[in-house]
Parts: structure tokens; C-alpha cells; sequence
């Protein structure tokens, strides 16, 4: 039972992370069908913030175990990105999607220069946080309590971000944006505004994972294009645009992953994209997706 | 055949390259220039810092004790990346840069790549810890030109030999996490046929094989804690380490089980204590910052190193002294040799290299025939140590072992080696 929740609750909070990357993904492109490869990045500058501000914040005497707060607006932070990216991306809006792929990435790769010239290119990390936390023992099993808070906090975000798309006003503005953004445009809608929002948000929501995540491991230039490549079969898995889908994608991209390293380690990548071959396949719209009209 | 203006021109672009040809004297008068290649970015960024730690050590005893052979060295460094670039890169040292040898290279993958190049091209190259091994074959088995590091698998013999020393019979399931290319899998096949060797009853309960830099392990450290092996074999080495490391005292997979580590030196510093139980076998390979048996030079490179740095170094430092010592002491054995007539051709410097042995800041070691460098290795038990804030060797407990013991010898096959050969332990 101990080894079944600690194989789960490790798959959980990978899943959490891909879900916060995969969702700005999402975002984005459900409502300016962008095809955004450079969510990897601001990931990765996410990690790197969390970076500055976590050791910054035990610097200054903050209590490691006011880390979590100070790690999400770091790197929620980097929405501040969001507006100016976004201007440049809507050159591209409704050009070929090839075209959005190729600046997209041209991004990713000029943002892990900035990365590199402004952290360095070797691992940092930030002591002091992650076993501060401590564990949490039950049922034989001892899970780290920084990954249950990452789990929560992913969660939360999704829970939030659900309420924010459905109960709120600029919610209901954006979903109509999604559908129809001539037809918005024309009822006075300022789309332009809700591009810039959206984009800012998927940002961010990059951000606080690539943040949450630097207690417990490194941050990398690298880190950028690894996880964009997961977070891509989250979104094919669970299907472009879908909220639902992102969630249901990162799970399954999350547990798979980690049974498979109990069960048959050399397949750990291949069973993850096994299921993207056959969503494919079966359902090419993913598991929440709408197919083509 | 008559010469041709074409045969003539590539003839003088090759001779300097080539140094077949005597150099003139006026040249004789011009510093030595040495081309390094080392990783200053990515997961080796660091590693690559401190082996040009190590060489600027080397070179500056070199010109405080008047030069080699009576010039002065000067370096020009280049950064190692891929194998492409890094083979372009070289070409640039050797054409543009006219230096009389390249020194460096940490990646296996870019020294086997390079290696023909630089043999083809008949460059005289000092590998730091590269080697041109295919798995654990060689594939140069006898270079002219290119002198490589020891095997890739001395580590993970010795680590193997301490697990065996210290644990025999107090373990029998064993689990691996091991980088998934060729070094983590030969280390971890190694360990295994060390085990059979010495008729160590043992199950296997687990195989991991983490991609190098990966940072998120939290599923492998789940998968190794249901698995339960009673001791764990890791060729890890580079960032990821640490992060093992924490994550695996978070998870509470690091108590009660036996750990080997044969490459953990590279990471020391970042294994930081509050997370790194004392207890595990660790390999410092060719160098340990804190040997108490270290001979002067070594004390007085780690007391630089550290009043330069406010770091410890670790074993690229004397990879990069040892490379630099093996062509220093070669130049000087050739111009010897030469007698005052004229300076020695590259070809005549390699092979005054063969065979020659030196004394590194590690300990002693030498440059087979075959161009593979032997080193004495240190490893051992770890121990808390108020003075620092990582694990220790434990003073009592460090093991050196000289190179010749810990590799398979010129031409050899390894596991037939590791079969038949006997091991002192």
C-alpha cells in the first residue's frame, strides 16, 4: 500500500506540473489558436525566478516555509512578459500554423539565451525549502509534503481557472472571443485585450510551474524544450483547447510515466507516446477534444 | 611524380599540422601554445571550470619554473559542445590557431567522435577524462596521435571492489539508477559481473535509467523504494546527483540501505549534508580534495584552488594536470633526445609520451604504449565532518588504487578481464 500511494502521489506531481504548463498552453491557443511551443519557456524562466526569489527570500530571513507564496508570485511574475510576446505572436495569428511553430521556437531559443546570459548556463538550485517542509508518513508510505502542496497548488489553479472561464464576466468575454472572434469584435469586445490577458496567463501559469518545482530539483536552459515535448502529448492526449482534456492529459502522461518505472523502466517514454499514438489513431481530437467539424 | 603547385601548397599547410617537419628555429623562440577544449555550459559546465582550474595551476608552475624546455606556454581555450562543433573547433585550434597540442575534453561521445579526426589530421591531443571507447571496447587500440584518459569503467570497478570489501554478505537484492547512455550502462553491467565474479548471491530488483539532466526523479525515487533493494549502485554524476540526493531523503529512500556512489566527487560540494547520510561508498576517481596521505603539490593545489574559488576541486582539475604533465614531461624527454640541434617534431613529442610516468595531484600515473592513461583512484566510505557541510572520506577507511589494477590491460577484452583477472581487496 505504502509503495502504491508513493508510486502514485510521485506521478501526481509531475502531472500537477504539466498540467500548469500544458493549461497556458491550452489557454492560449483555445482562444488565439496559437500553437505556442514557447510555454517551455517561460517555464524554465518561471524555475530560474523561483530561483532568484527563493534564495533571495532565505536571505532575507523569510521562513522556508513561506516559500511556497513567494515562489508563485515569482513565477507568476514573469506574466509581465505576456503583453509584449503576445504582441509579436499576433503577427502570426492567422497565418499558417507552421509559421507560428517556427517563431515560436525561434522564441524558445532566444529565451534560453536570455537564460543563460542573465543566470549562467550551469544547474542552480535553492537549498532549504524542500526538506523544511517535511513528510508526510501514513499507510506505510512517506511522501514529501512539498510535493502534496504542488499538487494542491496545481488544483487550486485548476479549480480557479475553471471558475474564472465560467462565472466571471471577462470569463464569459473570452469564451465568446474562442467562439467567434469577428462576432465578439463586433458586440465590443475588445479582443485585443483579452488576447494580451489570456496570453499573460498562460505566462504565468507557466511560471508557477516551472517555480514550484525548483525546491525539489534544479533549473536548467534546458529544461525549456524537455518538458514543452511532454506537455505537447498532454495536450494531444487530452486535446487541443480543452481545459478538461489538459487535466485529464497530465495525469495520464504523469501516472503512466511513473508505473511504468516500476514496472518496466525502458519504457517509460515509449508508453507515454504508445497512448499518444493511439488517441491518434482512435480519437484524433483527444480524450476532451472537439472533433473537426 | 613531378610536384605540383597544388601538392606543394597542401604539403606546407600540412607540415605544421603534422609536425613532421623540424620547426625552424626563429619559431623555436615563440611560446608553446596549447589549444584546450572544455565544457563551460550544460550539465559539464562546472566540470569544465574546474579542469581549467587545473590547468591554470599547471601552467603556471610551468612558466614560473622558466617553461617547457625553455618556452613559455600559452593557452587559447575553446568551449566543447557537440561533436560537430566541437571537431570544428578543434580544426580551428590546430589550423588557425597553429597550437602544438590540444589538451582537454570531458564527454566521451565528443572524444569518440574526434578522436579519428585528430588522428586523421595528425593533431597531437591529450584527452582530460575522454575516452574513444565504443561500450568498453576501444576503438584506437593504438593511436599515434590522440592519448586518451583511463576507462570509463574504473570508477565502477573500484566502487564494485568497495561494495565487495566493506558489504560482502550484507546485502543480496540490488537495485541500479544509472545515466541511460553508455557510461551508466557499462558501470552498472560492470557492478553486476563483479558480483558474479566473487559469487556474491544477489538479486536484481530494480533498473533505472534517469536521462542525463533530467531534474524531476521524484518517480524514479518512488520506483527504487518499492523495489526495496538492500544496496544501490549509482554512476550518477552531474546535477542530477544532488537532486537524487534530496529527493531521495525526502522520500525516505536513502535509510537502512547500502549505497555506492564511484562517481559522486564530481558533485561533493553539492551533496549537501542535511540531505546526504554519512555511510555511503563514494569515488573521488583521481583526485580527493581531502586526502590525508596527499603529496605536497596536491596540498598546495587544493589550498589555490580553494583560495581561489572558496570551493573544493575535484578530479578534471588533475585530469586537466595530468594531461598537461604527460605532454610537459614528453616535450622535454623528446628535446632531450633531440639534443640541442633542433626542436622535436609532434611525432617524435608522442612518442616520447609513451610510456612515460608522471606524478599527478592525484598520485602517480603513467601513459601506456597504446596512448590510455593509468591513475591512482581514491574511494571509500563517507563520514560527517563538522568542518564541511558535505560528506567526507572517512579518514580511516579511504582506499587508493593504482590504475594498472583497475583497468583492462592493452588489447584486452573487459568482461574477460573482469572474469579472469585477480583483484586485490
Amino acid at each position: 500500500m505504502g509503495a502504491f500511494i508513493e508510486v502514485t502521489t510521485a506521478g501526481l506531481f509531475h502531472a500537477a506540473v504539466l498540467f500548469l504548463v500544458a493549461a497556458g498552453l491550452q489557454l492560449v491557443f483555445g482562444v488565439q489558436r496559437i500553437l505556442n511551443l514557447a510555454c517551455g519557456s517561460f517555464y524554465a524562466l518561471g524555475a530560474y525566478c523561483g530561483v532568484t526569489a527563493g534564495s533571495t527570500a532565505l536571505g532575507l530571513g523569510v521562513p522556508p516555509l513561506l516559500a511556497l507564496p513567494v515562489l508563485l508570485l515569482a513565477g507568476g511574475a514573469i506574466a509581465v512578459l505576456g503583453p509584449p510576446v503576445e504582441r509579436v505572436l499576433r503577427l502570426v495569428q492567422d497565418r499558417d500554423e507552421s509559421l507560428q511553430l517556427l517563431l515560436t521556437f525561434a522564441l524558445v531559443l532566444m529565451l534560453q539565451d536570455a537564460v543563460r546570459m542573465v543566470w549562467g548556463s550551469s544547474p542552480r538550485q535553492v537549498d532549504g525549502i524542500y526538506l523544511a517542509y517535511g513528510q508526510v508518513q501514513a499507510l506505510g508510505a512517506r511522501v514529501p509534503v512539498w510535493n502534496l502542496l504542488v499538487l494542491l497548488a496545481a488544483l487550486v489553479v485548476a479549480l480557479g481557472l475553471g471558475a474564472f472561464l465560467k462565472r466571471t464576466n471577462f470569463g464569459r468575454l473570452l469564451r465568446a472571443t474562442a467562439e467567434n472572434r469577428r462576432m465578439a469584435a463586433s458586440l465590443g469586445v475588445d479582443t485585443g485585450r483579452v488576447y494580451a490577458v489570456v496570453f499573460s496567463l498562460g505566462v504565468a501559469l507557466g511560471g508557477m510551474g516551472g517555480a514550484l518545482v525548483v525546491p525539489s530539483s534544479a533549473a536548467t536552459p534546458e529544461m525549456a524544450v524537455e518538458l514543452v515535448v511532454e506537455a505537447f502529448a498532454v495536450v494531444v492526449i487530452g486535446g487541443l483547447g480543452s481545459m478538461g482534456g489538459a487535466l485529464a492529459g497530465a495525469v495520464i502522461v504523469g501516472l503512466l510515466r511513473a508505473v511504468a518505472l516500476v514496472v518496466w523502466p525502458e519504457l517509460e517514454l515509449m508508453a507515454v507516446y504508445a497512448v499518444v499514438v493511439a488517441v491518434l489513431l482512435l480519437r484524433p481530437a483527444g480524450l476532451f477534444g472537439k472533433p473537426a467539424a | 611524380m613531378p610536384a605540383t603547385r597544388r601538392s606543394l601548397l597542401a604539403g606546407a599547410a600540412a607540415a605544421p599540422l603534422a609536425g613532421l617537419l623540424p620547426m625552424p628555429a626563429i619559431a623555436q623562440n615563440r611560446p608553446l601554445r596549447v589549444g584546450i577544449i572544455a565544457p563551460r555550459a550544460g550539465v559539464a559546465g562546472t566540470v569544465g571550470e574546474v579542469g581549467l582550474r587545473g590547468v591554470e595551476f599547471a601552467v603556471e608552475k610551468i612558466n614560473a619554473a622558466g617553461g617547457v624546455a625553455g618556452r613559455r606556454v600559452e593557452l587559447v581555450i575553446e568551449e566543447e559542445t557537440s561533436p560537430r562543433e566541437t571537431t570544428e573547433r578543434a580544426r580551428r585550434l590546430a589550423l588557425q590557431e597553429r597550437v602544438d597540442v590540444i589538451q582537454g575534453i570531458v564527454s566521451s561521445g565528443v572524444s569518440l567522435a574526434l578522436g579519428p579526426v585528430l588522428e586523421e589530421s595528425r593533431i597531437l591531443t591529450v584527452y582530460w577524462d575522454g575516452t574513444t571507447q565504443d561500450g568498453v571496447n576501444e576503438t584506437m587500440p593504438r593511436s599515434r596521435w590522440v592519448f586518451r584518459s583511463t576507462d570509463n569503467e574504473c570508477e565502477a570497478v573500484m566502487g564494485s571492489l568497495m561494495a565487495i570489501k566493506h558489504w560482502r554478505g550484507q546485502f543480496v537484492t540490488v537495485a541500479g539508477i544509472n545515466p541511460d547512455y553508455s557510461y551508466g550502462r557499462n558501470n552498472w553491467a560492470a557492478f553486476i559481473a563483479f558480483l558474479k565474479r566473487f559469487n556474491i548471491e544477489h538479486r536484481i530488483v530494480a533498473e533505472q535509467w534517469p536521462r542525463v539532466g533530467g531534474m524531476d526523479l521524484t518517480a524514479n525515487v518512488a520506483a527504487l523504494k518499492a523495489a526495496n533493494p538492500d544496496l544501490v549502485f549509482s554512476s550518477m554524476l552531474f546535477a542530477d546527483l544532488p537532486v537524487l540526493m534530496r529527493q531521495g531523503h525526502a522520500a525516505g529512500l536513502l535509510e537502512g540501505r547500502k549505497w555506492v556512489f564511484p562517481a559522486a566527487g564530481f558533485q561533493h560540494t553539492s551533496l549537501k549534508r542535511e540531505f546526504t547520510p554519512a555511510g555511503m561508498i563514494f569515488g573521488h576517481n583521481t583526485l580527493y580534495f581531502a586526502d590525508p596521505q596527499a603529496s605536497p603539490l596536491a596540498r598546495e593545489f587544493v589550498e589555490w584552488y580553494h583560495a581561489k574559488t572558496n570551493d573544493w576541486p575535484h578530479w578534471e582539475a588533475d585530469r586537466a594536470f595530468f594531461a598537461m604533465e604527460v605532454w610537459r614531461r614528453g616535450v622535454e624527454k623528446a628535446v632531450q633526445a633531440k639534443g640541442a640541434s633542433a626542436w622535436p617534431s609532434n611525432a617524435e613529442i608522442a612518442e616520447a609520451m609513451r610510456g612515460i610516468k608522471v606524478v599527478s595531484l592525484g598520485g602517480p600515473g603513467r601513459m601506456r604504449r597504446d596512448g590510455i592513461a593509468e591513475q591512482t583512484f581514491t574511494q571509500g566510505p563517507t563520514v560527517h565532518d563538522p568542518r564541511y557541510d558535505f560528506p567526507i572520506l572517512d579518514p580511516a577507511k579511504i582506499t587508493k588504487l593504482d590504475g594498472r589494477g583497475l583497468q583492462k590491460p592493452e588489447g584486452g577484452d573487459f568482461w574477460k578481464w573482469i572474469a579472469e583477472a585477480q583483484f586485490d581487496i
